[in-house]
């Protein structure tokens, strides 16, 4: 059994990078919220279901306090809460598919909360549906329609208004695998 | 899992785009777009938007870990702090001590201690805590609201109820596990009360209620009918541990919640954004 440093550590790759998603690209914040996550994984260590596999775990932990961080923010009032002009990861990248990136991000980073969530432990997390209600501790048909509320949602803003044109040209439709 | 002859469905769909399904139901799938080239296209296209957020959000997990998330690190620093804390708890135990034996003369020597405010305050918590221990504890299929298997859960809300971020105690290092939590009515408000248990089936509650008092208190001890409590203000917090076991064993237990209190009770108290060095 390998001891719990090397179970958490195995994971933080992964947490930063959702905490990063959630928070939209802001890194600063991402660490902050993932140094937390950690402390409280310490903490609680021996309160876990030893069963599990610590990921599912760990990831809850991470968007409780995302969560908690969110309210606190809301409250203090709007200044303080993230906007749109906060940068947006990936644009740096210098690759053909940038624009595509920074498109994609601005519509993904305008979805709700909760659609965001269960796009990023599904779709790039690879957390299973069942994973994925367990982190946000809703059932599971919710975790199924709210990624097709998302999906969609993210498809009209980006397709949407040249959805017509795309579809007259037999538009270019990349099946990414 | 399925019959081949069903028809599709929103979820088989999903699983497509996830890539989740078996050889047999991606066939499936196959076949259905292929008669559905409208569904193909947008299907395909959620596909696409799957694989450009991954791609957008690759580097975030590539990039190297900084120091500060390095678990060896953070572990060091745990130590670090609770053996400051310790020493902090230990020399209010003297004073505590020093109390016990100098008679009340000490009191007025420490900050924020027994104005006649604090002193009804804290017999009405004892009594609070005591009686709810007594009801709580004796009970064999009930005796939290909320298991420690939803731990998330039962921290947000009591921590929403009583207005602040409250922390669970890690008990086990002292063989005592958590059994869950429960809100309770108290004169001034909501209080949390959390409950814990040893091998031996000994019972343990941990007592929060919000004081709004300013600064700290000492440790205080109750001894009612054979239950002993310990009690403290810190930050606005009135808590209070309580057990049906010795004195000092119950000390021990109340300096761990001390710490761990004050450990997350000075990180919540951080300023915001501003005030942080970048």
């Amino acid at each position: 059994m390998p001891d719990r440093a090397t179970l958490i550590e195995a994971q933080i790759p992964g947490l930063r990078r959702f905490a990063c998603a959630l928070l939209r690209g802001d890194q600063e914040a991402a660490d902050d919220l993932v140094q937390d996550t950690l402390e409280r994984a310490l903490s609680y260590w021996n309160l876990r279901r030893k069963q599990d596999n610590p990921r599912g775990w760990l990831y809850t932990i991470l968007y409780n306090r995302f969560l908690s961080e969110q309210h606190r923010v809301r409250r203090r009032g709007p200044h303080a809460a993230l906007t749109e002009d906060t940068d947006l990861p990936g644009i740096e990248g210098g690759q053909h598919s940038a624009l595509e990136h920074r498109d994609l991000l601005r519509a993904f980073a305008a979805l709700p909360e909760e659609q965001r969530a269960v796009l990023l432990l599904v779709g790039v997390e690879d957390a299973s549906y069942q994973e994925a209600a367990r982190v946000l501790g809703v059932p599971i048909g919710t975790v199924m329609s709210r990624l097709s509320r998302g999906r969609e949602r993210l498809r009209r803003s980006i397709y949407g208004e040249l959805g017509q044109n795309v579809r007259q040209c037999n538009g270019p439709l990349r099946r990414v695998k | 899992m399925r019959a081949a002859s069903r028809p599709i469905e929103e979820d088989d769909l999903q699983g497509w785009v996830d890539g989740r399904l078996t050889p047999e139901q991606a066939e499936a799938v196959e076949t259905y777009f292929a008669a559905h080239p409208e569904a193909k296209e947008r299907w395909s296209q959620y596909a696409a938007q799957r694989a450009g957020l991954r791609a957008a959000f690759a580097e975030n997990a590539e990039a190297p870990i900084p120091a500060r998330l390095r678990v060896s690190r953070l572990l060091a620093e745990r130590r670090t702090r609770r053996y400051r804390q310790f020493a902090r708890i230990a020399a209010a135990i003297a004073l505590l001590v020093a109390g016990g034996i100098g008679g009340w003369a000490a009191h007025d020597l420490l900050p924020g201690l027994t104005s006649s405010a604090s002193a009804v305050l804290a017999s009405s918590v004892f009594d609070d805590a005591i009686a709810a221990h007594r009801t709580f504890s004796v009970e064999t299929r009930h005796p939290v609201e909320v298991g420690a298997n939803e731990e998330a859960h039962l921290v947000q809300w009591l921590s929403k109820r009583l207005g602040r971020p409250l922390i669970i105690p890690d008990l086990s290092g002292l063989g005592f596990q958590l059994m869950g939590g429960r809100l309770l009515p108290a004169d001034s408000g909501p209080a949390a009360l959390f409950m814990y248990e040893d091998d031996k089936g000994t019972r343990l509650s941990c007592y929060y209620l919000v004081a709004d008092i300013a600064g700290g208190s000492e440790f205080k001890f109750h001894e009612q009918n054979g239950i002993n409590a310990f009690y403290w203000i810190e930050d606005g917090l009135a808590y209070a541990i309580t057990a049906n076991m010795p004195r000092d064993r119950l000390l021990k237990i109340a300096e761990i919640v001390y710490q761990q209190n004050s450990a997350g009770g000075a990180k919540a108290k951080l300023p915001p954004a501003p005030g942080k060095p970048s």
